[in-house]
């Protein structure tokens, strides 16, 4: 995932972000199986519309990163990733010349004995050039501006940071051999951070924030049923029910929606149409991943402090 | 952040009557009230959510709202003052002026405002301060500075005046001398490490482009320097805050050799000083800290206080590369098995768990109390500091693990 990029081809043309509403890009993303409720869909809009990088925060596996990638599927757009980590610098993020092949040129002309100053020239135009991502996001001649998801910023060292707000106040980019080059159209940025550490204030004043919470209990539901219409309301409705709980509840990790999928996909590959205290206990693999915690869940569910039946009846009612 | 709804009025209330007709005015006037209520706002912030007003039907309260939060919040912990002052600035629709002749702004805070106090900034100035009759000029609004908290904490103020003052600077000169040469001694070795590293292909190459592609130059690979984080939690109860004083005022000397120094202070409960201590001499810092932790000088609840770290803090700050300074003399007053979940949890999460117990310097001391037992399993490092010379091998220690 390092630094890589990928292309998704979307078969329906893309749409203008420039011209739509917040309930049209709330019902793209929904058709592209993304719940979101209107605060969310209100900022993603703005972000579109002022052409201002969106930096999304929240817990982990609530949706961050999904976000960013169905919106370039909706907009036909090219999804440029780049993922962050600990040294994290400017040649992995944005350029660098490709010398091996530089040097073979040279070598090359030095056997045909060409001259040196086309060679010169020549070595030093894009051919030469080893596009990364932040680079081929402002290079993109593409029509649809590409979506540029700069994913887990906080990994990142304070002093990418501080290139990252460089870049991404004038989205353009000066290579000294060639010169500068400003972006054709801006790229949609979205940045995530799991907040592992603070982002600098001048990089925040830059975006527009959201903070994505858990879902709530029908919000839930709502993207288990849009996502597996097969899962029966009655599971689906445990299923929301349990994770609520035990999001209330004192793990060390507490799970995301990314949990709650992984979950209701093996509920499913199990082929179980409802949740039993034994059906949990097998399948929580899925949700916790700290053996302290599974440990902790089996004691709450053999002590009965952790009640199926009593969650589902608590469980609040569901509009239509 | 908590504020008041009294309090958001009061701050709503002061810049009410700079506010014109028209959006921007009124987003200025919004802006500096958030201001004056501790948020971080530019006036870039300020200009783009007005440029962005048209992209929204601003009838809709909701949608309205996400615009200007999005725009000038940059963090959810302000989510809830933004609220209350949005619900107080944009009462009606449009840009009318909010009534306010019923809020009683002259009046003093009411208790209930004086305990709230905690480390909130900049509150209490937001009645002390008169901004109506300022005028807006853009320039002023990035020059606005957050009033500092001035809090009448009395709960168990306690007085530094008790030790020496000439031995107390002394110390505190002494201490800032040693933290120094520390801290050069840890960027020295940096550079050291830097060199005999391993060769870097690529950048051989690009070096040695201009002897036409003949290896003449090797470039070695430089390390990344790897800073650490240390996160403090001192124990300001009783006994103890003596030495947490000393101990602050070291780590501050450390600080720019190391990633950063976040600061707790705890007795019944935990309270971040890290903006305190940034903003002001530590003089002042520790001065002011005394006055405004709850709490500062009392019983101790070591398993809670931590148990608010982890839960609150931790996520956010302590990474497998974070050193964590606990002092403590380990007499906890609380519940002692949370005292060891949380320990646990503490220790999974970070590198290093230092515990400095002033204790450990007499000779018969046994770690008999139950806090200190319960937590011992957890801890890499304990060691005393009840003097200088056990500061100062502290900070050999830290250096070693750094470097």
């Amino acid at each position: 995932m390092t630094g890589s990029n990928s292309k998704i081809t979307y078969s329906e043309a893309g749409v203008n972000p420039k011209q739509l509403t917040i309930d049209e890009v709330q019902e793209i993303l929904l058709k592209e199986q993304y719940v979101c409720d209107r605060s969310l869909a209100t900022v993603v809009y703005l972000s579109l519309a002022m052409g201002k990088p969106l930096l999304l925060e929240g817990e982990a596996g609530v949706g961050k990163t999904e976000i960013a990638k169905v919106l370039a599927k909706v907009l036909n757009a090219k999804l440029i990733r780049l993922q962050c980590y600990e040294g994290l610098d400017a040649n992995t993020a944005l350029y660098e010349w490709n010398y091996p092949k530089q040097m073979l040129r040279i070598k090359l002309e030095e056997v045909q004995k060409g001259d040196k100053r086309v060679v010169e020239t020549e070595i030093f135009n894009q051919d030469y050039l080893l596009k990364r991502p932040l680079l081929e996001a402002i290079i993109s001649e593409d029509e649809n501006p590409p979506v540029l998801l700069i994913d887990e910023i906080d990994r990142a060292d304070v002093e990418f940071e501080a290139f990252l707000l460089e870049v991404l106040s004038d989205f353009q980019i000066t290579i000294p051999e060639i010169g500068t080059i400003q972006a054709k159209h801006r790229p949609y940025v979205f940045l995530t951070s799991n907040r592992t550490r603070e982002i600098h204030d001048a990089l925040k004043r830059r975006c527009l924030y959201h903070w994505i919470e858990y879902p709530t209990f029908e919000k839930e539901y709502e993207i288990i049923s849009t996502k597996f219409p097969e899962v029966a309301p009655n599971m689906a409705k445990q299923i929301c029910a349990f994770m609520q709980r035990v999001r209330e509840m004192n793990f060390y990790k507490r799970p995301g929606v990314a949990e709650t999928l992984d979950w209701a996909t093996a509920l499913i590959a199990l082929n179980r149409k409802g949740l039993d205290d034994n059906t949990v206990v097998e399948t929580m693999g899925c949700v916790f991943k700290y053996r302290e915690d599974l440990h902790h869940l089996r004691e709450q569910i053999e002590g009965k402090q952790l009640n199926l039946d009593a969650l589902l009846r608590s469980s609040p009612e569901l509009r239509s | 952040m908590e504020v008041t709804p009294e309090t958001v009025a009061a701050a709503v209330h002061g810049f009410s009557a700079v506010r014109g007709h028209g959006t921007l005015p009124n987003l200025l006037a919004f802006g500096r009230a958030l201001k004056q209520l501790g948020v971080k706002i530019s006036l870039g912030q300020v200009i783009d959510s007005s440029r962005s007003m048209d992209l929204v039907d601003i009838a809709e309260k909701e949608d309205f709202r996400a615009l200007l939060r999005a725009n000038l919040i940059s963090q959810k912990e302000d989510f809830p003052v933004f609220d209350m002052a949005f619900d107080c600035f944009w009462r009606e629709q449009g840009y009318e002026r909010v009534p306010m002749e019923t809020l009683d702004i002259q009046g003093t805070p009411t208790e209930s405002q004086a305990q709230e106090g905690g480390d909130e900034e900049g509150l209490e100035e937001a009645f002390a301060e008169t901004p109506a009759q300022e005028s807006v000029e853009l320039e002023n609004l990035d020059e606005l500075s957050i009033p500092t908290y001035s809090a009448q904490e009395l709960l168990n103020r306690k007085d530094f005046s008790e030790m020496s003052v000439e031995e107390s600077r002394a110390i505190a000169r002494a201490i800032l001398l040693i933290a120094t040469k520390i801290a050069t001694q840890i960027s020295r070795r940096k550079k050291h490490a830097r060199k005999g590293a391993m060769v870097d292909p690529r950048w051989t190459m690009r070096k040695n482009i201009k002897y036409g592609g003949d290896i003449v130059d090797l470039v070695n690979r430089k390390r990344r320097i790897k800073k650490t984080k240390v996160v403090l939690l001192c124990d300001v109860s009783g006994s103890m805050d003596c030495y947490s004083r000393f101990l602050i005022q070291f780590m501050y000397g450390l600080q720019n050799e190391l990633w950063g120094v976040e600061t707790f202070v705890f007795s019944t409960s935990l309270s971040r000083i890290t903006h305190l201590i940034r903003t002001k001499d530590i003089g002042n810092a520790l001065e002011q800290i005394s006055g405004s932790i709850l709490g500062w000088s009392g019983g101790t609840n070591i398993g809670r206080s931590l148990q608010t770290f982890n839960r609150n803090f931790a996520p956010a700050m302590v990474t497998s590369r974070t050193i964590v300074v606990i002092i403590s003399d380990g007499w906890d007053r609380g519940d002692v098995s949370l005292l060891e979940r949380q320990m646990q949890d503490l220790k999974r999460r970070c590198k290093k768990v230092i515990w400095l117990n002033p204790l450990l310097a007499s000779e018969n001391y046994e770690p008999l109390c139950k806090g200190m037992q319960a937590a011992l399993p957890y801890i890499d490092l304990f060691l005393s500091v009840h003097n200088l010379n056990s500061l100062v091998a502290l900070g050999h220690t830290l250096q070693k693990m750094v470097a």
